[in-house]
Parts: C-alpha cells; structure tokens; sequence
C-alpha cells in the first residue's frame, strides 16, 4: 500500500507514527477495560432499549418510510411519492380542523380538570378522615375501561330513555328529548364529562399527594396570622403547589392528546366531523379509507403538533421545579 | 356555628362529588335489571326488575371467552413490563447505565399518542405472523407500558438507602443477585402498584387491540363489547351486563389492591 510522503519531513512522519500509537493505545484501552464493563452493564437496559426501539424508534422510521409513499393497508409502498401525501394533508381544511380541534381539547381539558382536581384534593385533605376512604373509592373511574365509560354516558345521555332526558322532562325543563351527542356542541361537552369523569379523580390523587408533601407548620403560622381560607389558598398554597401544578397539568396534557375511545364508543366523530379529533381522523384514513400514506404523512404532522403544544409546558415545568430548588 | 356550617359544606361537596362519579356506575347497574321498555321510561331505578339480561348476554355473545382473553393477555403483559422494567429501572437509577439519554428517553417515549404506533405495528406484526394473536397483542402490551412503568418505580428505587446496597455488595453479592434479594423485597408495595397498573392499562386498552387482534379467538374484551353495540346487543339491558362484567375484573383488582395503588401513583407520597 502506498504511503503519502510529504518532501523531506521525517519528523512529521514520527508525529504520524506517534499519533497512531496514540490513538492505537486509546483504542486498546476502550476495547479492554471501560468498554467491556459497558457492554455488561449495558444487558441491564438492552431490553427495555429493544422495546423501544419496536414501539418508538421503528414505527417513526416507518411512517416516514409509509409517508412518502403511494400506500394502500393491503399493498403498502406501491410508488415513491415525495411530498405528496404531506402537500395533500396540509392543505386539507378536514385534517387542519382536527388537529386544530385535538390541540384546543387537550389545553382546555387539561385546565379544567387541574381546577376540579385540585379542588377536590383540597376537600379530601379537609375531611381528614374519611378523605383517604373517599380517595380509594374516586380511584375506580380511573380503573375503568374507557369503552365501558362510553357505553355508560351514552346511556345516561341518549334521547329514547336516557336519564337525563328523564329527568330533564320530570322536572318540565324541557319538553322534548334533547340528542346530546347529536348536537355540535353538546357532543363536544358530553366526551368532556366523560372525560372528566374518568381522568379528573387521577389528577385529585396528585394534588393530594402534593399537598400532603407541603410541611404543617406553614398553615399554621398562616392561621395565627389570621388569614382566611382563600388568603391561605392564594397566598400559601398556590406558590408552594406551583411547580407540582406544572408538572401534573404538563403530565394530563400529554394524557388528553391520546384520547380515543371516548370519541369513538360516544359520538364516533359526529355530528358531521365535530368530534373528529385528530386521531380519530387518522384511524378513518388508514382503516376505513385504507389511505395508509396519506394517514402516516397526518400522524407525523399530528406528533409535530402534540411537541409543539407541550414542549412549552416541559420548560415551564422544569423551570417551576428549578426556582423551587432555588429557594430551597 | 361558623365551623359547622363549614363542615356540612365540605360534607355535601363531598357527598356531590361522590355521587357524580358513582351514577354511571350505578345507572348501568340500573339498567341491567331493566327490559327494553322499562329503559325507554328514563328513570333511574327499574320499575320492574329483571334477571334475564345476565344470562342472555352471556349466552348470546362470546362475551366470557373475551373476558378471558383480557385478563391472561394483560396479566402476561404486566409480567413481561416488570421483568423489563426492573432490571433497567435499578440500571438507570442506581448503576447509572445509560443515564444521560436513557430516562428522558424512556420518558419522552410516552408522549407520542397511542395512533402512532398503530400501523407500523400491525405491518411488524403482520411480517411476523402475530397479528391475531394474543401472543402478538402481550408483546405489544409488555412493550407499550415500560414508560409508566418506569416513571412509577424510579421514586421507589431512588427511596432505597445506598448503605444498604453497599453491605450487600461488601458480603459478596453482585448487583443482580441484590436487586433481586435485597432491592426489590424492599420496593414491593412499588413493584406490585406497578405490576396492577400495567395490568389495568392492558385490559382497558381499545385502539391496538381492535387493528392488531381482529378475529374471535384473540378478540379482547373492549373490542369486543364496542362490537357489541353496533351488531347483536341492540337491548341497552344486555349492554350494561355486558358492560359490568368487564368491569369487574379490573374493580376487584384495584379494590384488592388499593393500598398500593394509591401509594404507587403517588410515588409513595401519601402513606
């Protein structure tokens, strides 16, 4: 093998020689002691790093791979397609509105059930005693399968036998039946109570637990100065609580973006596209429409979404938590 | 006087709250010992109850076969993320492999809505010949809940005092045979909320399980009642009972272990 020699510089090529020895040296080194006890140690998490990789990592590649592709479910990668499916999801008003519609629910769920919960974990924590009786019990919503929790709003909402309906019209509120789930808003707030039926005793939980980790003496000190229930609140609570809060609203974000089968047992997107989440819109691409390029391009564009709402909560989150350590 | 009109607000918000999340539950009860035009009346209790919905839905649909299926499926799940879970989680938070990717990784992981992983697996699946499987499906499952699981154990792990560790390790024993002997005896209550919420997660979950286990011998349950609804229980009597007796598995589950459920998703914060 020929070798390149610069004119007249043996003692460039002794740097050569030394480097290599150099670095032969390092490599020896990796290969016998840090990397053997790498490699051993790595068994530790090599299968938890395998299954993420099927469950992350590949589907990621994959629907890149799916994306730009003519894709039918039964005959996948029939043609190389570029941009296509991601021009034709773009500039389709359906999908924009679902996502749109995914974004807005997860924000406006996530506020709602932090203030329900954490007033709920306020009244637990007021009732000493029996808060920790009432707390195991508020866990079975949490428990339940979501399918189940569908089937049973949609039989307390339907129009023909619904209680609701039956109450409403005992009481002479209305006259005929109201279809709940077959109103544009009212489906919307329908899947919301069932939601918050389901999710909003998790988030008490936290609260709970987050007030219970606050020390005692600090509402003391509040009730000798003479402070009221809500000065302690707004005052005490709230900026202790602060970084908690962020965490537990950032953790019931990411929660809400997964919703499904609420929407599909409820109101299965109705009326019309009203509670079509974006989900939901992709599931209807790839397994009633078999559209499974265009549904892979809507997938990444709807993960891009789901980071771009939550990566701002992830800053504010660990922000909160980092001034928290501060003043500690 | 002021502090008792106080305690009998904070008793009927607390009697509200409590009857807002029992009513479905009681209201589908309700309905199970309803006949079809008994339901249409729109109250709340059955005016003439009766037993024949039980046995019909059983009858009429493979609804205990389903059963059946959720409950080994996510049990063999559970046990699949905890022989995972553990020895990485110890790797991570004590042996400090991987620790400068890894936990956000692992995290971040779940952050992605469950639609994501839907078609790449079903093809993986498919490739494999595991689709319709239940074998497929407990995979998927074991796969799927590592990041809850991991998020629940670390606190429990990070509790164990390193003194404790190092003893071990003084009298001999090497890191696998600590976690196992020392370690994990110790994070029980952890190990165990952990291993019940993995099981929940899988016996509830719907979106994988209707794309990845299509035919009736690996149908689970959830997929299976939302089935259900559109095919051959058009009775809302049938559909309750149908209903409840999912449920059921998954209550007595957290009833018997609601000790450590509520410690585990409080990351041992209310004792």
């Amino acid at each position: 093998m020929p070798t390149p020699t610069s004119p007249g510089s043996a003692s460039s090529a002794l740097k050569v020689l030394s480097l290599t020895a150099t670095f032969n040296t390092t490599l020896a080194s990796l290969r016998v002691e840090p990397t053997r006890r790498l490699s051993w140690r790595f068994l530790w998490v090599a299968p938890l790093v395998a299954a993420l990789t099927i469950t992350t990592v590949y589907p990621g590649i994959f629907l890149i791979a799916l994306a730009v592709s003519d894709s039918r479910l039964g005959k996948p990668f029939r043609a190389f397609s570029a941009l296509k499916n991601f021009v034709a999801s773009l500039s389709d008003p359906l999908f924009l509105e679902a996502l749109g519609r995914s974004a807005t629910y997860a924000v406006a769920s996530s506020f709602v059930q932090l203030i329900l919960g954490l007033a709920i974990a306020l009244l637990l924590s007021a009732l000493v005693k029996s808060g920790r009786f009432l707390m195991s019990l508020i866990l079975l919503p949490l428990m339940t399968p979501p399918v189940m929790v569908g089937i049973a709003w949609k039989l307390i909402l339907a129009p023909a036998g619904g209680l609701l309906n039956g109450v409403l019209m005992n009481l002479g509120i209305t006259d005929a039946p109201i279809s709940f789930l077959g109103t544009a808003g009212l489906a919307w707030l329908s899947v919301g109570v069932a939601d918050v039926w389901q999710w909003t005793p998790f988030i008490a939980i936290l609260c709970f637990a987050a007030i219970a980790s606050l020390p005692g003496d600090v509402f003391e000190a509040a009730a000798i100065d003479g402070a009221n229930a809500w000065q302690v609140f707004r005052r005490i609570l709230l900026p202790l609580l602060a970084p908690q809060l962020a965490a537990i609203f950032l953790l019931r974000l990411v929660i809400a973006f997964k919703i499904f089968d609420l929407v599909y047992v409820l109101t299965f997107g109705g009326p019309g596209f009203h509670t079509t989440t974006a989900s939901f819109h992709i599931w209807r691409r790839a397994l009633e429409q078999f559209d499974v390029g265009r549904a892979a391009a809507e997938t990444l564009i709807f993960t891009l979404v789901v980071g771009v709402v939550t990566l701002p909560v992830v800053w504010l989150a660990k922000h909160a938590a980092k001034a928290e350590a501060g003043h500690a | 006087m002021h502090s008792l009109a106080k305690k009998a607000a904070e008793i009927s918000a607390a009697a509200l709250t409590l009857g807002f999340f029992a009513l479905p539950i009681a209201f589908l009860i309700s309905v199970s010992f309803k006949t079809p035009d008994d339901v249409l009346l729109g109250r709340f209790l059955p005016t003439h109850p009766t037993l024949e919905n039980w046995p019909t839905a059983f009858a009429v649909t493979d609804l205990a076969h389903f059963i059946l299926n959720s409950v080994i499926a996510s049990i063999l799940a559970g046990l699949l993320t905890i022989a995972i879970a553990l020895p990485a989680t110890y790797g991570m938070v004590r042996l400090k492999v991987g620790q400068a990717w890894l936990p956000d990784f692992t995290l971040s992981s779940y952050v992605a809505p469950p639609i994501v992983a839907v078609l790449p697996l079903f093809y993986l699946l498919k490739a494999v010949g595991l689709l319709n499987s239940l074998f497929g499906l407990i995979l998927v499952y074991g796969f799927m809940n590592l990041p809850v699981a991991f998020w629940l154990l670390a606190p429990f792990l990070r509790q164990v005092p390193v003194a404790i560790e190092e003893a071990a390790a003084l009298d001999g024993a090497g890191p696998f045979v600590t976690l196992v002997r020392v370690v994990a005896p110790m994070i029980a209550p952890g190990i165990a909320a952990t291993l019940l919420i993995s099981i929940i997660l899988s016996y509830n979950e719907f979106l994988l399980a209707s794309t990845l286990s299509q035919t009736d011998a690996a149908r689970t349950l959830t997929v299976g009642v939302s089935l259900f609804q559109g095919e051959r229980l058009e009775n809302p009597g049938q559909m309750a009972v149908a209903s409840l007796a999912g449920i059921v598995p998954v209550y007595v589950l957290a009833l018997f272990g609601q000790r450590w459920l509520v410690k585990g998703l409080t990351h041992g914060g209310v004792k």
